[in-house]
């Protein structure tokens, strides 16, 4: 994990800290599950504080992205907090609505609709089948 | 546990001259405070009366529930501190030097000083009255870490060391304030320093703390680097 810090910044440094911990939980370059360093260990890298670090670990805990498993470390958590999923499903939607008002410009009604869905659907699965064939 | 450092107003002059004028500061366990001060606002006095090297005439300066001026050796032994002058004896070979202080000391870590003297490339040999200015104040550190005091109180600690030294030092601060256990004080006037190391910010202002607190608490209320904060504070 990759962390920079701007010491002469106006952002505080823990918030620093914890911003790039949630972009890298964003945008999947931290996983869930996967290990954090340790307080000692980013706190030396960064050359920070460790009761600074500490905070952040304990903040985003509260905020369900860190879980701290006892006596083993910091760990991003299994189950993300609610909160991304739904953002991610809610702009999923707003993509389906679009499409549908392209459909209906372009003169399909709703059965016809139903019915290229249910073909793509089928079409995208035999696709990743087939990949799965050939790998194996 | 007891509080590492409690100073309650705390008055010092020297002659007619107030330096002190009732600072009051009170430092838990575990924190890494940084003192921020113009020159002349009194940061080695207040240093010096936390840590027992001056009398107030008045006000209450503690260590560990201890008078600072009358302290037992026990809490002594749990003391660390670097003067921003640094004397020490000029006749003495830097290896003997260290040797001669560890003898005072019931628990002295060879293993910690050892991997200091060659990370920091002490020249073990030498006279100290040969050593430049960073190199003494080195020293000075080393001497005062071998014991691996619980509050450590350092002047102007990173004021004389070269870059790589600096930032050597300051990733030991970060490595030895471990969470809830070792308290440190120190002053400087590089802020930057103080906002990585530090966890807390004091500012001492015509002989009184006028503002102490978590340092991100001061640029969320701010918004400001510390140093521009600094600076405003001062009507800058």
């Amino acid at each position: 994990m990759l962390v920079r810090i701007e010491s002469s910044s106006g952002v505080p440094i823990t918030r620093q800290i914890a911003d790039q911990i949630r972009a890298g939980c964003a945008s999947g370059s931290l996983r869930p599950g996967d290990r954090l360093p340790s307080v000692r260990e980013l706190a030396r890298q960064i050359t920070v504080n460790q009761n600074t670090v500490l905070r952040v670990y304990e903040r985003l805990t509260a905020e369900g992205l860190l879980e701290r498993r006892h006596g083993d470390g910091t760990y991003v958590s299994d189950d993300l907090p609610g909160g991304q999923l739904k953002q991610q499903r809610a702009a999923l939607r707003d993509d389906l609505r679009r499409l549908v008002e392209r459909a209906h410009v372009l003169g399909y009604e709703p059965d016809q609709l139903h019915h290229l869905l249910d073909r793509t659907i089928a079409e995208s699965e035999a696709q990743s089948s087939a990949a799965l064939e050939k790998r194996s | 546990m007891t509080t590492p450092i409690s100073l309650k107003e705390v008055v010092k002059q020297f002659g007619d001259k107030r330096v002190l004028q009732g600072a009051n500061l009170e430092i838990s366990a575990g924190s890494v405070v940084g003192l921020l001060g113009t020159n002349g606002s009194g940061k080695t006095t207040l240093l010096k009366c936390a840590v027992g090297l001056l009398r107030p005439q008045s006000g209450e300066s503690k260590i560990f529930g201890e008078d600072a001026w009358n302290l037992s050796a026990e809490v002594k032994s749990k003391l660390g501190y670097v003067p921003q002058v640094i004397s020490l004896y000029p006749w003495m070979i830097v290896r003997d030097l260290i040797r001669y202080t560890a003898s005072f000391y019931v628990n002295w870590n060879d293993e910690l000083v050892g991997r200091l003297v060659s990370e920091w490339a002490m020249p073990e040999k030498d006279r100290v009255g040969n050593l430049s200015v960073g190199q003494l104040q080195k020293l000075a550190i080393l001497t005062a870490l071998g014991h691996e005091p619980q509050l450590l109180i350092l002047d102007e600690p990173a004021a004389s060391l070269d870059p790589l030294a600096r930032r050597q030092f300051l990733q030991l601060i970060i490595d030895l304030a471990e969470p809830g256990k070792r308290t440190v004080l120190f002053s400087t006037h590089i802020t930057s320093d103080l906002e990585r190391v530090a966890d807390h910010v004091a500012i001492l202002k015509a002989g009184k703390i006028v503002h102490f607190g978590l340092l991100e608490d001061l640029k969320e209320q701010t918004h400001l680097n510390l140093e521009d904060a600094f600076v405003e504070m001062h009507g800058g």
